[in-house]
């Protein structure tokens, strides 16, 4: 009993000695809080994700009976034109004008916010997982493993980027492979365009943070914690995951902020080229189809559309450079 | 030198082995029938049966596998499925339009944000550099898209300072590729000044610019003779690393402004499902990419003494 005790008291210490001594996290989170323009940004990116989040849920709600896709006039609004430009009428859906079959402009962005978050979401995880997965056998293993992940990514990195993009996009929309996806269960969930486009980019872009983890775990490998974890009889799995990994995984935040933007501008770019989301709105579908609008001086839907990504893309951007900085451990202040 | 070059060259032939591997089973399995998508799905039996010959469909995948690594050697990818044309030939149309397009955005682009980044590692920290760092990371923001669409409404539709569409061979081309060339320096600049940027204040936080500067040389003659000199090492690595990117860099811009280049060439390729053409492109692209990549190694090595090939 009086063991237990004397636990009981050291435990209690270390929880007082903790509230004084910051761990690395609350370190970076003081630092990251220092810059305004971080926090500014951060609150952007919440207000994004909250209507991203909200939007799922309408479009859950209305099923097939989707507002999005209603011109105003079949809403019961008295719209003449078409293509309205941004008014105060019909508050707020004209607000963004109307697009050119007369459906409300507003609600077709803020649906697109939906698109956006998952496919950076969805494809930043899946990118980071796999990147981070096989950088740390890489890096930990050594040996035949490494060779071949080595292999894996030389050999990916090798195609240029683009034309692996694209040739990847262009196989899931044409080949066998849609078809088994439109028989399978996920299929009622996640539309193919939107599903092809978050494993196109899962695919495509692990690279970069595979060889930054790698890199890192050989290093992080050889330190004396591990070599302690290592005499303690400790297995290779349970080092790997709770002694090298949290020290690894700051390159792992930073490049999940990087790839959420790539995601959300491939999608753009693949649904402008026509192997992207098709069906519902985004903000890829608007630009493509606001090029044709754009000549004829229509240039709400553009806008509405364009404004969006800027300020969720630079969001993100600058909340991932903060927290590089943040995370770097050599910039003390 | 002569070594490592060799050895970077054999290492690399595994790597082209698996890109070709991965391009010929994504075109000639997973993308579903070649022989449907070119006759489509009415077909005979009797001209599906001979077409799949000729196209060398009805052998072994082992056997197509070795053919199109035969084609990647000698370079011959056989005739578009389009219009019946030797794939060379059509690559070969589309190089002149790309690269007088691309050649002289990238050196434009390249001195512009170098130039840029040097101006403010000069002025470090002061509302100069505050505002080209935001301006940039406010410039990498803007989707490519939406640059080219504005850029093109407004210039070239409302104010009609550029022609709109459409190239031309010889010097007139310049009138064709001025907007492209002007987005494509606009979209380059924010990224590569973000990168020059640091790059520069690595460099000023080094011990011999304070011993430069204890000495009494001036700012300028610090920032030109020696920090510009040290920089120029990873300046011109990465600046060498995007060359295999100037053929498929304007992929977009040669849609918009119809430059008949290997851009759009790639793009009506796509929309054809012409799997030759699409297999051509990656391939060179690959080759390309990796014999550049040895090529800004080789570079770094030879301006940088401290570093030996191995």
């Amino acid at each position: 009993m009086s063991s237990d005790g004397a636990m009981l008291d050291t435990l209690e210490e270390t929880e007082e000695l903790r509230l004084e001594v910051r761990g690395p996290w609350q370190e970076a989170w003081r630092r990251f809080k220092k810059d305004r323009f971080a926090m500014f940004f951060l609150i952007i990116f919440g207000a994004f994700f909250l209507l991203a989040f909200s939007a799922q849920i309408v479009e859950l709600v209305q099923g097939d009976q989707a507002s999005y896709a209603k011109s105003l006039g079949e809403m019961g609004y008295d719209f003449p034109d078409s293509h309205a430009a941004p008014t105060t009428k019909a508050f707020p859906l004209a607000l963004f004008g109307l697009d050119w079959s007369g459906r409300s402009v507003l609600l077709r962005v803020y649906h697109g916010c939906k698109v956006a978050f998952l496919v950076g979401t969805c494809g930043g995880l899946l990118s980071v997982l796999i990147g981070m997965t096989l950088g740390l056998l890489a890096g930990f293993f050594g040996g035949w493993v490494d060779g071949l992940i080595v292999y894996l990514y030389s050999t990916v990195a090798s195609i240029p980027y683009l034309l692996l993009m694209l040739a990847f996009a262009f196989i899931l929309k044409q080949g066998h492979f849609a078809e088994v996806y439109r028989e399978s269960f996920l299929s009622s969930y996640l539309s193919l365009g939107l599903f092809n486009i978050i494993l196109v980019i899962g695919m495509t872009s692990w690279v970069s943070l595979c060889r930054l983890v790698r890199a890192e775990t050989m290093k992080v490998r050889e330190l004396d914690f591990v070599q302690a974890a290592r005499s303690l009889g400790f297995g290779k799995f349970r080092i790997l995951f709770k002694h090298v990994l949290p020290n690894v995984f700051h390159l792992v935040i930073i490049s999940f902020s990087l790839t959420f933007v790539i995601a959300i501008k491939t999608e753009v770019i693949l649904t402008f080229l026509g192997v992207g989301v098709d069906k519902e709105p985004s903000w890829g579908s608007m630009i493509a189809i606001a090029k044709n609008e754009l000549m004829r001086g229509i240039w709400w839907p553009l806008a509405a559309a364009g404004g969006m990504l800027f300020l969720l893309t630079l969001s993100i951007n600058y909340v991932g450079d903060a927290l590089r900085d943040a995370l770097d451990p050599k910039l003390k202040d | 030198m002569i070594g490592f070059v060799v050895k970077r060259l054999l290492y690399n032939i595994p790597v082209l082995l698996g890109v070709a591997l991965i391009t010929m089973l994504l075109f000639n399995v997973a993308a579903g029938d070649p022989v449907s998508i070119k006759l489509g799905k009415i077909a005979k039996e009797g001209q599906r049966k001979a077409l799949a010959k000729k196209m060398g469909l009805d052998k072994s995948l082992v056997a197509q596998y070795g053919d199109f690594l035969v084609q990647t050697v000698t370079l011959d990818f056989g005739d578009s499925w389009n219009d019946n044309t030797p794939v060379r030939k059509i690559f070969f149309r589309g190089v002149g339009p790309t690269l007088s397009l691309s050649i002289p955005a990238f050196l434009a682009g390249a001195f512009l944000s170098i130039a840029l980044a040097l101006l403010v590692a000069f002025h470090r920290g002061g509302w100069l550099d505050r505002f080209m760092t935001m301006g940039a990371i406010a410039g990498i923001s803007i989707s490519s898209l939406v640059y080219i669409l504005v850029l093109q409404w407004l210039l070239a539709d409302r104010f009609k300072l550029f022609p709109i569409w459409g190239y031309e061979y010889g010097l007139g081309a310049f009138r064709f590729v001025a907007l492209p060339m002007l987005i494509w320096v606009l979209l380059s600049v924010g990224q590569d000044l973000r990168y020059f940027r640091t790059v520069a204040l690595e460099e000023i936080g080094r011990d011999y610019v304070r011993t430069a500067r204890s000495k009494g040389l001036s700012e300028n003659r610090i920032l030109f003779k020696h920090v510009l000199r040290n920089c120029s090492i990873p300046i011109i690595t990465r600046l060498v690393i995007t060359v295999p990117f100037l053929i498929t860099g304007s992929f977009l811009l040669e849609i918009f402004f119809g430059i008949p280049g290997l851009g759009s060439t790639l793009y009506t390729a796509i929309q054809n499902s012409d799997f030759p053409i699409i297999k051509a492109f990656t391939m060179l692209g690959t080759v390309m990419f990796i014999l550049f990549n040895i090529l800004s190694d080789v570079l770094y090595a030879y301006f940088d003494p401290r570093i030996r090939l191995s």
